[in-house]
């Protein structure tokens, strides 16, 4: 089984791209594809995007205990699109202008902008001299799009702006011949929309959007891993599933087939991708570790036995060196000198009469005497044998052979120990009994439960006359019963007991206990169905609780508001486009399930836009070198003219309603 | 310290000098506003939805996708596999016996992730 691994690809920041005079003179529009996973951002006159890059910041807050000390606050460290390397470390940070797929954090657009700008290379003064080609959200609110103009013209200075849908610039602008119908599905980050084309023409009013996309499938498929393995959960990561999601992941043609072909064990084993995670091998080296300790001890007995001889020397010379003290004072007194130097001999060391001075001196000499014996023994004894080893008092057993011992374990796991009344197996099952019991007694509607409840009411009943409760011993035997514990709980000898045959078992057969011996086996994920189960979120929302329909009933049910007539040249050209477009699967998914769901022997054909997910960058770019583009700039003289909520409506545009005057059209930021 | 103010406050003014291309008006207006407070989609649909539009007008919130016709299936909290039992305990939906083992077992977290991942946290539900 071929074992995989998590790239963790980095983001690489951009270089800034020269700014050529042909670029700055000509006044080439700038194609913006403003999606809510990624922004594509690129010359009109260039073949392919010039940036790549998700639409995240990573603001940090600022730090509220360094207030105090720091008078001008520091530059918050922005990281914007590219810079951000990793994801992951500053994933509490990150921040988006989009909600769900609108753009309503200008502040956070700002900032992407000046990104997407700066790394184009302008460096015109005080202006973006560029028509912008964006793309934005289908029926985007005239709020957003307001703010944006107001973003654009009043910030850049950019002399007109193109608004579009994305997957319809997608649809008919970077295909050769597109068809004058069909049934556009756009699979995008945040949402999914089912787009009806007839003759060129969005119907708008019967275009439907699923409030799932991909974020939806990633943060699913996260959180059943997470749940999956709790132990992991901090090393599964959102980006490690977003991976997964493109590296492994796909849609079942038919979900209840696929499950079905799961259950088998033999289908489960070929099939399951194991996913090693990262992973530090702790240095598994017991032995070493015994043979280290033992090596310790002996350095630490040698110093301290150094020490010892040290401070028993010192003592030696200490001593002597008083006994000679006294003895010049016991030669001067022999000596016969007069009363007073006597004295003053005598308070020198500390004696009160000459006899105290005798007693004084054959102490230390007898004091002397034992430390030369002690120096003496000392000495001899140099290689002190260390103590034996203190051995757990099973490994002392000994077996005449490996058949004896491997009988003895087979005894002690099981249930005929000659030596105890306990067995493991046994304990082990009265805890699992009591435990069970525990749980069955708080439960309702079990026997065990119904049986206490009878018992508690029985003994609050009250009745007058014959209380005899309590005449025998046995009564008070009833509290037992109906305690917690379920009268008997787990006793102390058992417990102990249970240890012990642990101990037994782990010091003869150590890979018992622990069986993992290759530590990266416990840092593996193994992804099954989740492979299938998280994408499927697209078709049943309510997996994750959600109450829309699923896209292939939200297909069927778009279809159903068209006539019979318009309905089959709907079907006849499916177009999918969008980021997750390309999941392997889908295609051949919804061509069933339309099959499905089409009147006998109709046409029905679906197709997966080419390069999907840059196809609306492609479809905008080719837009913008049509010769009718300048007819559909909204220049800064509209914006001043009709307002900032007007633009120009086009093939591939949203329609434009203008927001009614009579009511507060005030927009507060 | 004294230098590391210097330092913060040339690279502040390196920032604010790096985009040439913006107009000096809207970033001293911004200064200005110190807190800006921007409305969130479930405004602006309130607020759109509250005026007078004509009636050929199509917005955000009228294309949302129908509530889905068709019962939901069951499926295993764990495995994914259809499920026909729940355990009344956890209300963790399970695929067979071995499931049921995992799920007395597990804790109380993790049953109640699982439910919150399924949307099915709420108590009459």
């Amino acid at each position: 089984m071929e074992l995989l691994k998590f790239k963790d690809t980095k983001c690489i920041p951009d270089v800034v791209h020269p700014y050529t005079s042909s670029l700055k003179n000509n006044s080439v529009p700038i194609v913006i594809d403003n999606g809510s996973y990624m922004a594509r951002v690129g010359w009109a006159t260039k073949a392919e995007p010039l940036l790549l890059y998700k639409n995240l910041i990573a603001k940090p807050r600022k730090e509220r205990s360094k207030k105090d000390t720091f008078e001008i606050p520091q530059t918050p460290q922005l990281q914007v699109g590219n810079d951000i390397i990793n994801i992951e470390a500053v994933r509490f940070q990150l921040k988006t202008q989009f909600d769900r797929n609108v753009v309503t954090h200008f502040e956070a657009q700002e900032h992407l902008f000046d990104y997407a700008f700066y790394h184009l290379g302008i460096d015109t003064d005080n202006s973006v001299n560029h028509p912008i080609v964006l793309t934005e959200a289908f029926l985007n609110p005239n709020t957003s799009r307001q703010l944006m103009s107001e973003l654009l013209f009043e910030c850049y200075a950019v002399p007109g702006i193109t608004y579009g849908v994305d997957s319809l610039f997608s649809y008919h602008f970077s295909q050769a011949n597109p068809q004058p119908n069909a049934l556009l599905i756009n699979l995008g980050y945040q949402t999914c929309h089912v787009i009806p084309v007839l003759n060129n023409k969005t119907v708008f009013e019967n275009t439907r959007r699923l409030n799932i996309g991909g974020w939806n499938i990633v943060t699913f498929l996260h959180r059943i891993l997470q749940l999956k393995y709790p132990a992991h959960a901090a090393a599964i990561t959102l980006s490690r599933a977003e991976e997964l999601l493109h590296s492994i992941c796909a849609i079942a043609v038919d979900y209840r087939e696929e499950l079905k072909k799961w259950i088998d064990p033999v289908y489960y084993e070929s099939n399951i991708k194991k996913i090693q995670l990262p992973y530090t091998s702790v240095a598994n080296s017991s032995a070493l570790t015994l043979e280290q300790q033992k090596e310790r001890k002996k350095e630490l007995a040698r110093r301290l036995t150094e020490i010892n001889a040290r401070k028993r020397e010192e003592r030696l010379a200490e001593d002597q060196e008083k006994l000679r003290q006294l003895l010049e004072v016991q030669e001067i007194i022999e000596f016969g000198a007069d009363q007073e130097e006597i004295e003053r001999a005598l308070g020198d060391c500390q004696a009160k009469n000459v006899l105290d001075l005798q007693k004084n001196i054959l102490n230390l000499n007898m004091k002397i005497e034992k430390t030369k014996q002690k120096i003496i023994a000392a000495n001899s004894v140099e290689e002190v044998d260390e103590p034996p080893v203190k051995q757990s008092k099973y490994s002392k057993m000994v077996f005449e052979n490996e058949n004896a011992l491997q009988s003895f374990l087979e005894n002690v796991k099981r249930m005929v120990d000659p030596y105890a009344t306990f067995q493991r197996q046994d304990i082990l099952n009265k805890k699992l009994a009591r435990k069970q019991r525990k749980q069955d007694i708080f439960k309702r509607r079990t026997a065990a439960g119904q049986e206490r409840m009878r018992i508690i009411s029985q003994l609050a009943r009250k009745e007058k006359g014959n209380d005899d409760f309590g005449l025998r011993d046995e009564d008070w035997d009833i509290y037992k019963t109906i305690s917690k514990d379920g009268g008997d709980s787990d006793s102390e000898a058992e417990n102990e007991k249970l240890l012990e045959f642990e101990e037994i078992i782990r010091t003869h057969e150590p890979s018992e206990m622990d069986e993992h011996t290759n530590p990266g086996e416990t840092h593996q994920l193994h992804v099954g169905i989740e492979r299938y189960r998280a994408p499927e979120l697209i078709f049943k929302p309510y997996m994750a609780g959600c109450s829309e329909a699923g896209l292939s009933e939200v297909i069927g049910y778009v279809l159903s508001l068209f006539t019979p007539d318009e309905q089959s040249k709907l079907a006849k050209n499916v177009v999918l486009v969008g980021g997750l477009a390309n999941l392997s699967g889908l295609r051949q998914r919804i061509l069933v399930d339309l099959i499905s769901i089409r009147p006998f022997k109709s046409e029905v054909n679906v197709t997966v836009m080419d390069n999907c997910s840059l196809s609306a960058w492609h479809g905008a770019k080719q837009f913008a070198q049509t010769d009718n583009f300048k007819k559909y700039l909204f220049t800064k003289k509209h914006f001043d003219e009709y307002g900032p909520e007007y633009f120009k409506i086009h093939v591939a545009s949203n329609p434009y309603y203008p927001t009614p005057k009579d009511s507060c059209v005030e927009i507060d930021v | 310290m004294i230098y590391m103010i210097k330092m913060s406050s040339e690279e502040l003014l390196k920032i604010d000098q790096k985009f040439l291309f913006k107009q000096s008006r809207f970033q001293t207006n911004k200064t200005t506003k110190k807190k800006l407070v921007w409305k969130g989609l479930k405004q602006i649909i309130s607020s759109e939805k509250a005026l007078p539009w004509p009636d050929d007008a199509v917005h955000y919130s009228s294309i949302n996708a129908p509530p889905s016709f068709k019962p939901p299936e069951k499926f295993s909290d764990l495995s994914g596999l259809p499920a026909p039992y729940t355990d009344p305990q956890t209300r963790l939906r399970f695929a067979n016996k071995d499931e049921y083992a995992t799920i007395v077992d597990l804790p109380m977290d993790i049953t109640a992730g699982y439910l919150a991942l399924r949307g099915a946290t709420s108590i009459v539900g």
